[in-house]
């Protein structure tokens, strides 16, 4: 809507009225987005605030039911990705879609390979990337694995390939989600090259602390339309997050120490092998006391996933694992979670849901073998709806009733059943991976609170994050794990999330700080 | 997305639908396609009261062998005797064989014929229940007053074929594929077994079952037939014998596959005439007949002349209820020492053993 | 309103029968080409015949027919609740049945105990014969696929062998086909005749109606409670449904691979109890092979749930039972065959397509609720 730039060429994209109904919901109404050519444009909202299917639409994955499309001045309908494709506009999602066993090359050019003769035209393919990466300062070797790679070399690789394929307009979903700080920064220095050359960007996110760094305008979308178009000066991040959800921005701080002296949970020498690689778990010892929360840092795929799964009875690993002094060793998942330990999983749809069934009968997964699910050999349904309706109430899991089946759900309903279901029964332990993982800003708010307040009612918890604010602000005790092994015991008192993500990558060592309890 | 995959299938029913629409008009004018089809089954023919049914293991119809031999002596019948016919064939499992009964009884036919050993008990229940009604059962005995019992002397049959193939094999060595390792089909390898090395004492026989006894497949699986064939091709053997229903085709395939000089005997009917490819009609150097079709048609004939059952009737070389074919002349040379074998077997001079 | 639950069993069950049609669509050009009238072959299936006695017969015989294939669906359906493909259904109940059959003709014991300890004698061989592939797949990590395929020839094969040896009764002389030694009286299931002689109907000829008719509806109701209602059944549904949520829940996957397959193997083998206890009174070459095969369709048919199994039973039962009129029509029987084979591979392509359905129904209506996207059309 407001011009920022005074175009002297048409707006790269220009979004007027685009109005998107599902059957008895709209999506997008009355969008309104002008993007000027060579600039990163951010487009920010809350989780369900309609910024997906947006994007869909510009990426021609769905179609609008009113509204017009522009690309450079010129109209455009489009029916599939492949007309948006054609157009220059490309994607970057959020979850990497790259093969594994194959090279960076290979990816690139995959689905758009350079044929010379009918046959693969390697070499041709080969100059192109090291032009494209040279001109826009994309770093990466094309003949590397991308199993072997980093999280921001992978996000270079994708981007790379919507460029390789001609685009002129990138759309980048919650590019962030996965980086831990140096790679945002990293990632914002390509993006600024990006533009240089003339490209646009179209940035979506939540983090508002970086899109007022790296954008040159924001459109704000809440509630399924644009209500602001600002640019990164006259706006603060406080006002930023009041124009997405009209109200102050929640914090993660715990307030008072509640931490006793009891240990809960002590892990000792926990050592997972796996043949001819590295191991996953190397000597890990750590304690939890009731009341309190100890968060762990490190970088995804460190060994965070099988630590919580040893301890669960998932996985099987040596050393000991003693509960409330009970030595744990033998247990299988069953009895652990019979002990009182609550799970919320890292991945909902792997290990924390059945999408394909009911509400209630989430409820009761997990929880099969306790009351109130459980009367003898039967599964108490009415007590299961029942206390699904108190979760849904107490957690505010806004669903048509506990019938419903869990996909139905949008993410952070999801995960505040989940949450809710953990938080019941009274756990002596919680296992919390990304407990605030995709869940809007209100619902954070309330997971936090709940989390606070069954630690001051004596609760232990192994928080997992990649939100390192939260980590900071909700732990009292906080480790970094970095390949398999506990590299650093940290204050969260005095720590910012710069200096624990070069923790995270290694990059600091400083003795003093290193060292496992 | 989802919009356009639930449009294919719906596009399908939509056609789907279509097609039932176009299909029932042709239905409604082109009665004289149906017309066709029925008077196969011999309605429109029958001159007599005569009203013969008769129903076929699984396999049923087409094996160009055992149950097309019946058929072909209820064609007789119909031909001959101008009767109306009715064959009818089990599902797949064949669960419903005393269904396949009482519903030819239900529907008036009279003479009943049960094709096949498996039809045993439930002959032998509706017999009782359709006491006016004559039966009779193919390769087992009879089982009741009203039931006749046709069976075969397999064994002496085959004791010509071996006797056949050890005169004519060149590598003194052959070959025997069963289809099911049943009872009825070691009678078939006892006799040839018996036959070949009666003939050259040390002759090599390499004996096959394609499936074990209660697995009918084996009467169902040419790919097995042709497999165990030739296998035994390659190991030198050049005359494999057959009894293996429809898989015997695949011995067939083998054995014109194997090149010259190699042979196979078929069984039942004469498969040099029925079976329809004229490469391997050239490599069937005789056949063991089995001649229901003259079980089948007798039956009918002496049931029309009011013949009551209660007796099992042998066909053995004596009725010529067996014997070898000649189609192709391929055993004119040695039909000597074959006709010499027949008659000690009648003699009882030679006593051919029904069991391996 | 109209619940949740209520409205996802409604549009799957209309599922089913669009798929039932279609097929019937489909098949009617197959009859087409086969030279006959659609709209005949379609009426010769409901023909039963003109006597009371003839029309009792094939409803008689269509009963029986779905109800071993009601037992064969429920006991691959068992595997099936968590995706374990229980091919096996086949070699288990044939060994049951030889089993049992020769246990039941060696013991002379007063009728309700003898029935009985035919029936358990079936169920725990078809239990331990499932227990082999179970044991495979959990400690040698063997897909039940291939090992329940390969225990199939070899039940095929050591039936062949213990009905002619060990297990081998007394032979009439001149017959050709072997079984086992005759079940004692005592060993005989009754017949449920007076179903059907209760409304003066005349009473079927042969074996009548089984009375293992009672038996299979309890094994229904049976496999419904544990299914459905118990702790058990929930384990097995959220094994089938996410086997990493279960295990993350505390469910054994070991355990559970062990428990199904077995389960699934005792209920195998009562699917040849009625024949042998109702009419052959022993196992023998001619008993009815092939009906686990047969299962798996039923059970696709019938979406691995009790009742529409029973229905789909009853649907196969009647296709079956509608070859014979269809041959006295001229129509080759293949049509039945060709028809059974359209509604399976179209209740597979129509189960994907509801199942979508229901599920963007499901999500639509809560989005609807709540005017927001879910997480689901994000994806």
């Amino acid at each position: 809507m407001t011009d920022t730039l005074a175009p002297t060429r048409p707006p790269a994209v220009e979004l007027a009225g685009i109005t998107k109904r599902f059957p008895g919901v709209v999506a997008n109404h009355d969008v309104e987005v002008t993007v000027a050519p060579g600039t990163v444009h951010a487009i920010v909202g809350e989780n369900g605030a309609g910024k997906s299917t947006l994007m869909k639409i510009l990426y021609g994955m769905q179609r609008p039911d009113k509204g017009s499309i522009r690309i450079n001045g010129e109209v455009a309908d489009f029916r599939t990705p492949a007309d948006a494709i054609a157009a220059g506009i490309g994607m970057v999602h959020q979850h990497f879609m790259l093969a594994d066993n194959f090279t960076v090359l290979e990816n690139i050019i995959l689905g758009a390979e350079p044929a010379k003769a009918g046959r693969l035209d390697r070499k041709a393919a080969r100059a192109r990337i090291t032009a494209l990466s040279g001109a826009h300062g994309l770093r990466v070797d094309p003949d590397r694995l991308v199993e072997d790679l980093g999280v921001g070399d992978r996000q270079r690789v994708e981007i790379l390939k919507v460029l390789y394929r001609g685009a002129r307009i990138l759309i980048l979903d919650e590019p962030t989600a996965v980086l831990v700080p140096q790679e945002v920064e990293e990632l914002f220095g390509n993006l600024r090259e990006l533009v240089a050359e003339g490209l646009t960007v179209i940035f979506i996110s939540h983090k508002l602390d970086e899109v007022l760094r790296v954008a040159d305008a924001i459109t704000v979308i809440r509630r399924g339309t644009t209500v602001a178009s600002v640019t990164p000066g006259e706006v603060t991040a406080g006002r930023l997050a009041e124009l997405m959800i009209g109200s102050e921005l929640p914090t993660p701080e715990t307030r008072e120490s509640t931490v006793t002296d009891t240990v809960l949970l002590k892990v000792s020498g926990l050592t997972l092998d796996q043949p001819d690689r590295r191991r996953l778990l190397d000597d890990v010892s750590f304690e939890i006391h009731r009341g309190e929360i100890v968060g762990l840092a490190g970088v995804e795929g460190n060994g965070q996933s099988e630590l919580i799964e040893a301890i669960m009875g998932i996985r099987h690993a040596t050393g000991a694992i003693t509960l409330d002094g009970v030595d744990m060793g033998g247990w299988p998942t069953r009895r652990r979670r019979e002990a009182g330990i609550g799970y919320i999983p890292e991945d909902r749809h792997r290990q924390g849901l059945l999408l394909e069934a009911s509400l209630w009968e989430n409820r009761v997964l997990g929880h099969q073998t306790v009351r109130p699910a459980r009367k003898g050999i039967w599964i108490d349904r009415k007590a299961a709806r029942e206390d699904t309706a108190r979760i849904a109430e107490k957690y505010d899991v806004r669903a048509p009733g506990v019938d419903t089946l869990a996909l139905a759900l949008s993410g952070g309903n999801q995960q505040k059943l989940i949450v809710g279901r953990e938080m019941s029964g009274e756990p002596k332990l919680l296992i919390a991976a990304h407990p605030t993982r995709g869940v809007d800003i209100g619902a954070q708010a309330v997971i936090w609170d709940h989390l606070r307040d069954a630690r001051a009612a004596g609760l232990a918890v192994l928080l997992i994050s990649a939100d390192l604010e939260e980590l900071i602000g909700l732990s009292d005790t906080l480790h970094v794990i970095l390949r398999g092994r506990l590299v650093a015991r940290l204050d969260p008192g005095d720590l910012t999330p710069e200096r624990l993500g070069s923790h995270m990558t290694g990059a600091a060592a400083e003795p003093d700080e290193a060292g496992a309890s | 997305m989802l919009r356009i995959r639930f449009g294919k299938p719906a596009l399908g029913a939509l056609a789907g639908a279509l097609l039932l629409a176009i299909s029932a008009c042709g239905g409604g004018g082109g009665g004289g396609g149906d017309a066709a089809n029925t008077g196969a089954s011999g309605s429109g023919a029958a001159t007599s009261d005569l009203k013969v049914g008769l129903a076929f293991d699984i396999g049923g119809r087409g094996d160009k062998s055992f149950n097309d031999s019946a058929y072909a002596g209820l064609m007789r019948a119909k031909d001959e005797l101008k009767a109306e016919v009715k064959d009818l064939s089990p599902v797949g499992d064949g669960s419903n064989r005393g269904e396949l009964l009482r519903r030819l009884a239900g529907a008036g036919f009279n003479p009943i014929i049960g094709v096949g050993f498996a039809y045993a008990g439930d002959v032998e229940t509706v017999a009782k229940e359709y006491p006016d009604v004559q039966f009779a059962i193919v390769d087992a005995p009879s089982s009741g007053p009203n039931v006749t019992g046709l069976t075969f002397a397999e064994h002496e049959g085959s004791y010509l074929a071996g006797v056949a193939a050890a005169l004519k094999s060149k590598s003194g060595h052959l070959g025997f594929v069963g289809g099911v390792e049943s009872d009825l089909i070691r009678k078939f390898e006892a006799g040839f077994v018996k036959g070949a090395k009666d003939t050259k004492p040390d002759i090599k026989i390499d004996s096959k079952y394609l499936t074990p006894d209660g697995d009918f497949k084996g009467f169902k699986a040419p790919d097995k037939g042709k497999t165990a064939a030739e296998k035994m091709f390659e190991d030198g053997a050049d005359i494999v014998y057959h009894a293996a229903g429809d898989s015997g085709l695949g011995v067939f395939q083998a054995a014109a596959a194997a090149g010259a000089g190699k042979w196979a005997i078929g069984v039942d009917s004469d498969q040099a005439q029925t079976v329809k490819d004229a490469a391997l009609q050239k490599i069937i150097m005789t056949s063991m007949i089995k001649r229901v079709d003259n079980g089948v048609f007798e039956f009918v004939k002496s049931a029309q002349g009011g013949a009551k059952g209660g007796k099992t009737i042998s066909y053995d070389l004596k009725l010529e209820g067996v014997g070898l074919a000649t189609t192709g002349d391929h055993i004119s040379d040695v039909q000597d020492k074959v006709d010499e074998a027949k008659k000690k077997i009648i003699s009882g001079e030679i006593k051919v053993p029904d069991k391996p | 309103m109209i619940g949740a639950a209520l409205r996802r069993t409604l549009i799957t069950a209309a599922g089913v029968v669009v798929a039932v049609l279609i097929a019937f669509a489909v098949s009617s050009i197959a009859i087409r080409v086969a030279g006959a009238d659609p709209f005949a072959a379609i009426a010769a299936m409901f023909d039963f015949g003109v006597r009371p006695i003839d029309q009792v017969d094939s409803v008689t015989y269509w009963i029986n027919r779905s109800v071993a294939l009601f037992i064969a669906g429920l006991a691959v359906a068992v595997g099936f609740r968590m995706n374990l493909f229980n091919i096996g259904v086949e070699g288990q109940y044939r060994m049951a049945a030889l089993v049992s059959a020769f246990v039941g003709g060696q013991v002379l014991l007063p009728a309700p105990i003898h029935l009985t300890v035919i029936i358990v004698v079936a169920m725990a061989a078809g239990g331990l014969y499932a227990l082999v592939p179970a044991l495979l797949k959990v400690y040698r990590g063997v897909n039940e696929v291939i090992s329940t395929i390969m225990l199939n020839f070899v039940a095929i094969g050591l039936a062949a062998y213990l009905v002619r040896g060990p297990f081998s009764g007394r032979r009439e002389a001149g017959r050709l086909a072997t079984a086992t030694p005759e079940l004692p009286p005592s060993g005989h299931f009754p017949d449920a005749n007076f179903l059907i002689t209760m409304f003066g109907l005349p009473a079927p000829r042969g074996a009548g109606l089984y009375g293992f008719i009672g038996v299979a509806l309890v094994a229904g109701l049976v496999i419904w409670l544990l299914l459905e209602r118990t702790r058990f059944g929930f384990e097995v549904k959220a094994s089938g449904m996410n086997s990493d949520a279960a295990v993350a829940s505390g469910v054994d996957p070991r355990r559970m691979v062990i428990s199904a397959m077995v389960l699934s193997g005792m209920v195998a083998g009562l699917i040849g109890l009625p024949e042998i206890m109702g009419r052959n009174h022993n196992y023998g070459t001619s008993f009815t092979a092939g009906l686990g095969f047969l299962g798996i369709a039923v059970a696709l048919l019938g979406r691995n749930k009790p009742v529409g199994i029973a229905l789909a039973a009853l649907l196969f039962g009647f296709l079956d039972r509608a070859g014979t009129p269809l041959q006295f029509d001229g129509i080759p029987p293949a049509v039945v065959e060709i028809i059974q084979g359209t509604i399976v591979l179209m209740v597979v392509i129509v189960n994907e397509v509801t199942r979508r359905i229901v599920l963007r129904w499901e999500e639509r209506r809560a989005a609807a609720r709540l005017g927001e996207v879910p997480a689901g059309a994000a994806a």
